[in-house]
């Protein structure tokens, strides 16, 4: 497959893609903002950037509380059905932040996403806890 | 890419209609050259803008709309603007205005003509190049994601299905062609997308919008499939010799979602040619070389060949210092001039050499006179009242003439009888009183001087 470089798919993608969602600001200054599910930060940007790389990490939740870690397969570009290589993770958080470190950075995969990622999984996995219990309301008012 | 590479081999999906093949082997394609082209946004965008203007139907206003009426300006004179009126009588109509695009009932301004230019012309070859761009992003995954189609179970791109899709003569199995080649989510956002325009194309006939969704294409003329698929909705049909620009990048944007039969896919090659050979259905015509053989910046700067030749990364940048002015910073000047140290040395000693000279020969003329002081203690105060008169007198004789003053028998009428000596002894100090008070007054030159108590004390001698 003649991989179409990165930097092409970014510069055809960056000023509008179906994912861009531009919010805030003025005009021209608006924050922009990215839907695809490979983003980490969900910004939208090259390096953040789902579609413009061959290698990119992904971290959503599951179901039941579980998140998937997933990675592109750097040899499977135009097979989509098989590109992921998902991982469901039902650790808890410390030993699930070392399997994502480890498979972010360690094995050089992309180590310029290792804080992103970790901060996505405490995120994710903030979220689901609080699913998981209802929402733990504490009335502090009533002492 | 290099043009007499091995091309990459795109499986073909089989159906569950399809006969059982041998291997895998025979159910792949070589990949045609076209979905290697430049994918040049720029041109497909443009001719995308430019086709569209194609299918227009003219639009205008009536010739006569606002002139059917035989007005004519009642002139100056009536209290009535000038515009022309309409003539007659016995209707509301009679005395109104007419003609001006102001005037209820006037034509409008600049009556739209239907000889607008309402079709445009793009060149063959910028045509063909928008086309070839088009089908090339169609086979990149991320384009066809970001133009918003679901693909994520699609097996492969470019999709490419057995013939055997060709003979699907029913919708209901059309649709279970889709399902199993991972393309039904696509379908389905597309009928889930069904809405009401907005705006005022609801009430001209474009009632309802939605999604595209994949566009299936077909290599046989008359194949059965046509009919299955164009009911589903989203799905478009078209056949390989006939790809519309308005269907491969609708809105001008790359990346639609193609599903391609093995037939159609195999024609391809003939249909565009490959970039060394002539494309035979199209008279002459090359594929579009790229600007750029390989466009992966990031592996061309990483390359051995780049590596080797780069100059090392500068860690340290280094920042100007602050420049300073030699003539404030000492330091900064020794920098520049080091003997600057020993003149400025030399040149300071001078001065207070040059100072205490000055003081000393001011010193010297304002010399305090003791003599008289010490002598006159040693008097009684009778005889020091005498001694200051008679002081003073010749002070004041002095003054006047000098040469009065060398007359030691000069008497004052005074009782008690001075010596000699001491008379003497008194005009010499009167004379040098004078002198000296001559030579301090000179000394005495700027206002400063005068504020100086100092000054005053040194001449006088006097000590508290």
């Amino acid at each position: 497959m003649s991989t179409v470089p990165g930097q092409l798919i970014w510069e055809i993608v960056k000023k509008n893609n179906s994912f861009l969602v531009k919010e805030f600001g003025n005009g021209t200054a608006s924050v922009k903002f990215s839907k695809e599910p490979n983003n980490l930060y969900n910004i939208h940007s090259f390096k953040h950037s789902g579609l413009a790389n061959k290698k990119t990490v992904t971290i959503q939740p599951g179901k039941d509380q579980t998140v998937v870690l997933a990675t592109t397969k750097t040899k499977k570009q135009n097979k989509p059905s098989t590109l992921l290589n998902k991982s469901v993770m039902k650790k808890e958080f410390h030993r699930m932040a070392k399997a994502v470190s480890n498979q972010v950075c360690d094995n050089y995969y992309r180590p310029d996403l290792k804080k992103a990622a970790l901060a996505r999984l405490s995120v994710v996995h903030r979220s689901l806890k609080v699913a998981k219990s209802g929402a733990k309301k504490r009335n502090r008012q009533s002492s | 890419m290099s043009a007499a590479a091995a091309r990459p081999l795109v499986t073909v999906q089989s159906l569950e209609s399809d006969m059982a093949t041998d291997g895998a082997a025979a159910n792949s394609v070589p990949l045609p050259d076209v979905m290697r082209a430049a994918i040049r946004p720029d041109i497909v965008t443009f001719v995308h803008g430019q086709i569209s203007k194609n299918a227009r139907q003219p639009y205008a206003v009536s010739n006569r709309a606002g002139h059917q009426t035989s007005a004519e300006s009642w002139g100056t004179g009536r209290a009535v603007s000038r515009i022309p009126r309409v003539a007659g009588g016995g209707t509301h109509r009679a005395g109104q205005g007419a003609f001006g695009n102001m005037c209820r009932g006037g034509r409008m301004f600049a009556p739209t003509k239907i000889w607008r230019r309402w079709h445009r012309q793009v060149n063959v070859t910028q045509k063909r190049h928008a086309v070839v761009s088009a089908i090339a992003a169609s086979a990149v995954p991320s384009l066809v994601l970001a133009r918003g189609h679901k693909i994520e179970e699609v097996p492969e791109l470019p999709l490419v299905v057995s013939d055997a899709a060709e003979a699907v003569e029913k919708t209901s199995a059309a649709l279970k062609v889709l399902k199993q080649i991972g393309a039904h989510p696509d379908a389905e956002k597309a009928k889930d997308s069904q809405a009401i325009r907005a705006g005022k194309g609801k009430a001209r006939n474009r009632r309802y919008v939605s999604r595209k969704g994949p566009l299936v294409v077909y290599g046989n003329e008359g194949a059965k499939l046509v009919k299955a698929f164009r009911n589903i909705p989203g799905v478009e049909i078209a056949h390989v010799s006939r790809l519309n620009l308005l269907k491969l990048a609708p809105g001008g944007h790359l990346g639609r979602f193609v599903i391609w039969t093995k037939y159609a896919f195999e024609k391809l090659d003939s249909i565009y040619g490959t970039f060394d050979k002539v494309s035979e259905k199209k008279n002459g015509y090359v594929l579009p070389r790229a600007k750029m053989i390989n466009a992966d910046l990031a592996r061309i700067i990483n390359s051995d060949e780049v590596q080797s030749v780069v100059k090392p990364i500068k860690k340290e940048v280094k920042k100007a210092p602050l420049k300073k002015n030699p003539l404030k910073n000492l330091n900064v000047m020794l920098k520049l001039n080091p003997y600057a140290k020993a003149a400025k040395r030399m040149a300071l000693l001078a001065e207070a050499q040059r100072v205490k000279a000055k003081q000393d020969k001011l010193d010297k003329k304002r010399k305090p006179i003791t003599k008289i002081i010490t002598y006159f203690c040693c008097l009684s105060m009778h005889l020091r009242f005498w001694v200051y008169l008679y002081f003073i007198g010749s002070l004041l004789l002095v003054s006047q003439s000098r040469a009065s003053l060398m007359q030691p028998g000069w008497k004052l009428p005074c009782p008690v009888y001075l010596s000699h000596s001491v008379i003497c002894l008194l005009q010499e100090e009167a004379s040098a009183i004078n002198s000296a008070s001559k030579s301090w007054y000179k000394t005495m030159i700027s206002d400063s001087d005068y504020t100086e108590f100092e000054n005053f004390t040194k001449w006088l001698g006097a000590s508290q």
